[in-house]
């Protein structure tokens, strides 16, 4: 099966989630690397107005917190991390402001608990809220609102909270960005000839195992998380790109169908259910 | 979290947005400057601060040029998901000059319903306060279904004096005028006319009255009487 003309659809994406984690924002030692940050709001920027509705999903408030107090550990413990993540957002929030605003990009703040999902009534709010933003050709930047969730045991993660976000906005693609180039065949850091799979079309018990691979080169995130983030969105019916965020110009890339990173096709049963 | 913390006195400081604005609606910068040195002061003096804002709706309507604030709910959300950026950032900025750092909690209006995120914002409050962070909160309008940014911010500082058991709630500080406490254990507000007075009495309370708090006579449910 010719998997790789699946890439032409993303040329028609009118609604984009993207993904940032931590490590696409900032160095190994864990503080912000601004010139990325000005480059992704740069890029976005552009793709907004190009008329493709952006909605950002970033991570990054716990170690922009540890950078803006000087510490030097990983935080460790539920209370410090959520303390970080509420002095960490507020910087967070402030530099993307600056930089989307140099390209006149206004951006908005909506911060999410669980229940988002779980409250039909939060669940129209939020979807009301981002929707009426999008139509004001702003960019909402999500993330989780640390501070009160039970951290870890709510969404767990940002990849899961993206695809969730995609989900509920109807996007056609989510993008996510980490420091890893996409799934591999094999742990490259053991066997020199593992290559990037391309495309997937199936979640299978081989794709998992793959995933569930040993080693730190499937980075902080990890790859399990992201795919359970395929798993959703292949069951909305999303399409999903795994890529590296080291280059934000990648995104452009995705989006003219270039064979970057791996593409998660939905479920063909939801892709003519779309239809 | 039994370390400093709970030994310093705790104020719950409610700031209406609009009364830091002047006559064309534009932040008044002077009275916005005197209010956080003397809320610097009051953290320096080794009071714990916890600021109750509101003025996301305000600035997203300022920030969109919109010649009215927006009435419907979702406009109100939508407006203050623009808004709230800037009200942090303008909050960082003022406090930075006197080298404190702040941390943004957004609080859902149902909050008090949920143990575990009491809890967990306690929890926050309390580690944030250890490290000499003073949290700026205010309410998750977009995605709260009720109660949106409501005029009178006095139930959210209620809420956060709950949560994070406060000794007192400063519901009036208008630096130009006087200032207006409440004290938990004491039924009447105690009224200063200035800032030297307002340090007094909360000085006063914070070295002798400790113990107040656990008297019995809880925060008003409303303010309306004593505004």
């Amino acid at each position: 099966m010719n998997l790789a003309k699946y890439r032409e659809d993303l040329k028609e994406t009118r609604r984009l989630v993207v993904k940032i984690g931590t490590s696409s924002l900032s160095y190994s030692n864990g503080r912000l690397n601004f010139s990325r940050i000005e480059k992704f709001a740069y890029v976005l920027s552009t793709i907004r107005k190009k008329g493709i509705e952006v909605i950002l999903v970033s991570s990054g408030a716990i170690g922009i917190g540890a950078g803006r107090l000087g510490m030097l550990e990983k935080p460790v413990g539920l209370a410090q991390k959520q303390a970080l993540a509420a002095i960490g957002q507020a910087e967070l929030i402030k530099i993307y402001q600056k930089f989307f605003g140099n390209h006149g990009q206004v951006v908005a703040q909506v911060l999410l608990t669980k229940d988002v999902v779980t409250l039909p009534s939060r669940h129209q709010n939020a979807r009301g809220t981002l929707n009426r933003l999008l139509e004001m050709d702003i960019i909402p930047i999500i993330n989780e609102n640390d501070t009160i969730s039970t951290y870890e045991i709510e969404f767990g993660d940002n990849d899961t909270l993206s695809a969730i976000v995609a989900e509920l906005l109807d996007a056609e693609l989510l993008v996510m960005l980490s420091d890893i180039d996409g799934l591999y065949s094999a742990d490259p850091k053991i066997e020199s000839g593992a290559t990037i799979i391309p495309a997937v079309s199936e979640i299978t018990p081989e794709i998992e195992k793959l995933a569930n691979g040993a080693g730190s080169v499937f980075s902080t995130g990890g790859m399990k998380t992201k795919l359970a983030a395929a798993r959703i969105c292949s069951k909305a019916g999303i399409d999903m790109v795994i890529a590296n965020g080291s280059t934000p110009d990648v995104i452009f890339e995705i989006l003219k169908g270039k064979d970057v990173g791996t593409h998660f096709i939905p479920s063909k049963i939801n892709m003519i259910n779309k239809i | 979290m039994m370390g400093m913390t709970n030994k310093l006195f705790r104020i719950v400081v409610r700031i209406e947005i609009a009364t830091l604005l002047n006559r064309d609606g534009k932040l008044d910068r002077k009275k916005m400057d005197r209010l956080v040195m003397i809320l610097s002061n009051l953290r320096n003096s080794g009071k714990h601060i916890l600021v109750v804002t509101s003025g996301a709706i305000a600035l997203g309507t300022e920030k969109m040029k919109l010649d009215n604030q927006p009435n419907t709910l979702i406009e109100m959300q939508t407006v203050a998901a623009i808004g709230q950026a800037d009200l942090i950032r303008l909050y960082q900025n003022f406090f930075d000059e006197y080298n404190q750092i702040v941390a943004q909690v957004l609080l859902t209006s149902d909050i008090m319903e949920n143990e575990a995120r009491v809890e967990n914002a306690r929890n926050t409050f309390n580690t944030l306060l250890d490290m000499n962070i003073i949290p700026i909160i205010n309410e998750n309008d977009p995605v709260s279904s009720t109660d949106i940014e409501l005029e009178d911010n006095y139930p959210l500082a209620l809420k956060v004096a709950k949560i994070a058991w406060a000794h007192a709630i400063l519901i009036k500080c208008d630096s130009y005028s006087k200032f207006v406490l409440l004290v938990k254990g004491v039924k009447k507000a105690l009224v200063a006319e200035d800032e030297k007075k307002l340090f007094e009495i909360i000085d006063e309370l914070s070295e002798n009255n400790m113990h107040i708090a656990d008297a019995g006579v809880e925060f008003p449910d409303s303010i309306e009487a004593i505004i």
